[in-house]
């Protein structure tokens, strides 16, 4: 049976064969997005929910020092409800959270932020985007008012040159990195933007390598570069811009040498750079963490919104601003409202008009004031009493681990949801054994706005249920104490029902006969209308229908290098492993990359005697990890790399916790550490 | 444009190959890994000539003969050479190919060397039983230009000997391979297949 791949945002088709209680092969159908194409995540690591951590059985107990009992649904049900009702009786909605996860469909996502919204009356709803793209997000809202890749994947194909920046594309969409590197190989260009040699940078026509963190200054001085020769779209400034002679006037400062020193690229390279993207009508930006991962993560993605807006590039085919999304229904989950400043469809909760939509639809009143977002809400412990988590291991994906469990210990009470044992669990005070991907129906949206069908194929184990029924249950409990409404459904689809009825104008079209072939792509307002593949053709999502420009200027990381801790650190993901490491280091695939190695320059090494392969620290101003050091020039001179996979060795240890000011986005990409020997 | 196929007029949109316009078999022939002309089953006959419907393109006027005696034969013969030095148990439609050409190997006399060895078993994932390969090349497409752009894949040796192996015959985890499967899926003959399969 064909359903979608949990792993990334490309959204692969699969089709798994399960024999025997174990997934024996995965195939994948010549259909959109990924036509028969697989990555090894898709292909060999979707048998994560056989593991011995699956959570099978409700658990519960009174506070952490006490073991947890195992006790019927209806027994950690009425336990949840009963504590949260407690807490927001004596605090009031502001000390509740819920987190939606961006694992789980868009009925679940739905559900649980209307669940905050309806019955617990808090806006304190965020989801695992505030770690990835929230930068983007931010950015491409103000200035486009949208917030998503502007061009389909199928733009690949006509697209004759490639600005990705940030993003390894080949480890973490591997299948879109195929496209894009087979669309080079037809004769495309190539531009990559990253410290790292990535695959895509091997790939590369231009390989501009900058020191971590100052994207936005290279970015500004092509733009400043384009303004000077001339090579800007003087017609799509004027009639689909506003803003920009004052922004023109920010890059004035932004020169090939002033750039040069700040960034390390040589100034001709900059040059060549801009002068190609700018000269290229289908030149497409594609980017991920590289850019947003930074305390100016906004200010950066700004940047390359006004170099694109500069040279015409949005709102046509084969170009575009074009964030890669990283989880399966990462999209979805910020359509559906998982964010807390705005319901599903992306309609402000400080907006009356949106506000009145969506009291009629729900039948309460609803809290005007925007929530925290969730690395705020983890600083707020204890003014933030309860939490009702699902899906995700903030103590392996947060930043400052022993800052976030410190946070986690003095949290009144913490309910997690989720299918498997993970680092967080400990924490908890109830946990709730929730259906995989396998075992349930809805949809994921994709990093293409496609929405797509995910079928049940395997009852689920022991007595995990589907997330969607779990938090219908609690709201059940919930409505019946407050005396509110709450609907009951008869399952995904009915859902469904309600979120094409809450937002038709962007998903009113799409329902679940339709996906029954392939997915459909919003906004798609009417059952007869295709699916809009690119934004913006006519006129931006802004009061004006113009897109703006908005000036940036450089700020340095929050921490950079010292005699004491003279190396930059930089996370991100491998090949073979998810974030936090719960599905795929308990799937197949832990086989191909047991442990966490740490790029380390040879001229490092040298320096500092270690050999390729020996066991070293890495120690920050917060904590130290032990790790295989694996010599490579992938990494520049100056830079250690370290994948976030590994709970025995959480890279989180390491990072640090400041913010962006706009995304509140943590600085995952730089922080200053120094390599021991072990001795 | 108009072409005849067997006698009978065929309309056919610019750009298509001959492959896309008559009914013919193939072995080789993936729309994604780009692999054309190899296995030769799917010859037809053009002006007198015998050309790859997969790799010709359809033109203007063309006489396309797909089921003369000699192309039957031609195929029925490939295929028993196929049948003769390769294990087939695991390629159901070959097998039915074989079938519906009255295909008969055993008419050629036993065969003292058949191909491959014990199956390769050097990654987690699948294994590679050479045994039953076909050279049909689309596990080499589909790792290099077709579809990955990895070149993991590669055909060793020349002519009779040629058949598809990683470079120099290393170990996979010890090339550029992705482990994505993509040959897996593309292998028609089951030679690719993953470690799930097998009890």
């Amino acid at each position: 049976m064909r359903t979608t791949c949990p792993y990334c945002g490309v959204g692969c088709q699969v089709e798994p064969t399960v024999k025997e209680g174990r997934i024996v092969q995965v195939l994948a159908p010549d259909i959109p997005p990924n036509h028969g194409a697989l990555c090894v995540k898709g292909r060999f690591g979707l048998d994560f929910p056989f593991s011995e951590k699956r959570l099978l059985y409700p658990l519960v107990r009174e506070s952490r020092r006490e073991p947890f009992r195992r006790v019927s649904w209806e027994e950690a049900l009425d336990f949840v409800a009963s504590r949260l009702l407690a807490v927001l009786r004596r605090r009031g909605p502001e000390a509740l959270a819920v987190f939606p996860s961006a694992k789980t469909t868009n009925e679940e996502v739905y559900l649980a932020q209307k669940l905050a919204r309806v019955l617990l009356g808090t806006n304190h709803v965020d989801h695992c985007s505030r770690l990835c793209h929230s930068s983007s997000t931010a950015a491409l809202s103000r200035s486009l008012g949208g917030a998503s890749m502007t061009n389909p994947i199928e733009d690949i194909w006509k697209t004759d040159l490639f600005l990705v920046v940030g993003s390894n594309t080949t480890e973490t969409h591997p299948v879109i990195g195929a496209m894009i590197k087979k669309r080079v190989r037809q004769g495309a260009r190539l531009i990559v933007v990253d410290p790292r040699y990535t695959g895509m940078a091997e790939a590369a026509t231009l390989w501009l390598r900058p020191h971590p963190g100052t994207d936005l200054f290279l970015f500004n001085a092509m733009a400043r570069y384009i303004l000077e020769e001339g090579l800007w779209d003087q017609g799509y400034v004027e009639e689909r811009t506003e803003g920009f002679a004052e922004w023109r006037a920010s890059v004035e400062g932004y020169t090939l040498e002033e750039a040069e020193r700040i960034t390390g690229v040589k100034r001709e390279n900059i040059a060549l750079a801009a002068r190609l993207y700018a000269t290229t009508e289908r030149a497409g930006a594609y980017w991920a963490m590289g850019l947003t991962q930074h305390t100016k993560g906004t200010a950066t993605v700004q940047a390359l919104v006004n170099l694109a807006l500069l040279t015409g590039k949005v709102g046509k085919e084969g170009a575009g601003l074009n964030p890669l999304r990283g989880q399966n229904n990462v999209q979805g989950a910020g359509d559906m409202g998982g964010l807390p400043d705005v319901f599903p469809g992306y309609l402000r909760v400080a907006d009356q008009g949106a506000r009145r939509r969506f009291e009629g639809l729900w039948g309460v009143g609803l809290n005007p004031q925007p929530g925290l977002r969730m690395t705020e809400v983890f600083q707020a412990i204890p003014q933030v009493e309860a939490i009702y988590l699902i899906g995700e291991d903030p103590v392996t994906s947060e930043p400052y681990q022993d800052h976030l469990k410190a946070k986690l210990e003095a949290l009144p009470f913490l309910v997690v949801q989720d299918i498997l044992e993970n680092e967080t669990t400990p924490f908890a005070h109830v946990v709730l054994p929730a259906a995989s991907f396998l075992e349930k129906e809805g949809t994921f949206t994709n990093t293409d706005r496609r929405v797509q069908r995910v079928r049940q194929i395997l009852e689920p184990p022991g007595e995990a249920r589907p997330d969607w029924w779990i938090i219908q249950e609690l709201g059940k409990r919930l409505a019946q104490a407050l005396g509110r409404p709450w609907t009951l459904y008869l399952g995904p689809e009915a859902i469904w029902e309600e979120v094409r009825q809450a937002i038709p104008e962007m998903l009113g079209g799409i329902t679940y006969p339709r996906l029954e072939r392939e997915g459909v792509r919003w906004p798609c307002p009417e059952e007869d209308h295709p699916g809009e593949a690119v934004l913006f053709q006519e006129g931006f999502n802004t009061p004006s229908g113009k897109a703006r420009f908005i000036p940036v200027d450089f700020t340095p990381p929050a921490e950079t290098p010292s005699p004491e801790y003279p190396l930059v650190l930089s996370t991100g993901r491998v090949l073979y492993h998810w974030h936090g490491g719960t599905l795929s280091r308990n799937s197949q695939l832990k086989e191909a990359y047991p442990e966490l190695k740490v790029e380390v320059n040879p001229k490092d090494a040298e320096r500092l005697g270690i050999q390729d392969g020996e066991i070293i620290q890495v120690v920050s101003r917060r904590g130290r990890i032990r790790a295989r050091a694996w010599v490579t020039e992938r990494t520049p001179e100056g830079v250690v790399y370290a994948p976030f996979h590994f709970a025995e060795a959480p890279a989180n240890r390491l990072t640090l916790d400041a913010l962006d000011p706009i995304s509140r986005i943590p600085e995952y990409k730089v922080s200053a550490v120094r390599v021991e020997k072990l001795d | 444009m108009r072409l005849k196929v067997n006698g009978q007029p065929v309309e056919a949109q610019e750009g298509s190959l001959l492959l896309d316009v008559v009914d013919v078999p193939t072995l080789c022939h993936h729309p994604h890994t780009e692999t054309q002309g190899l296995c030769r089953l799917c010859l037809v006959e053009v002006d007198g000539r015998l050309l790859p419907a997969c790799a010709t393109p359809a033109r203007e006027g063309m006489e396309v003969w797909t089921d003369t005696d000699a192309l039957r034969t031609l195929r029925k013969t490939l295929l028993e050479w196929l049948a003769l030095t390769t294990d087939l148990s695991l390629a159901p439609e070959l097998q039915d190919l074989l079938a519906s050409y009255g295909a008969d190997p055993g008419r050629w006399g036993a065969l003292t060397v058949r191909k491959g060895s014990a199956p390769i078993r050097d990654n987690p994932f699948f294994l590679r039983d050479y045994a039953k390969c076909v050279n049909c090349r689309r596990c080499v497409d589909a790792c290099g230009d077709g579809i990955m752009g990895v070149y993991a894949l590669t055909l060793e040796n020349r002519g009779l000997l040629a058949h598809p192996t990683t470079p120099l015959d290393r170990p996979l985890p010890e090339t550029p391979c992705v482990f994505c499967g993509n040959c897996v899926q593309v292998c028609p003959t089951g030679a690719l297949r993953p470690l799930g399969l097998e009890v």
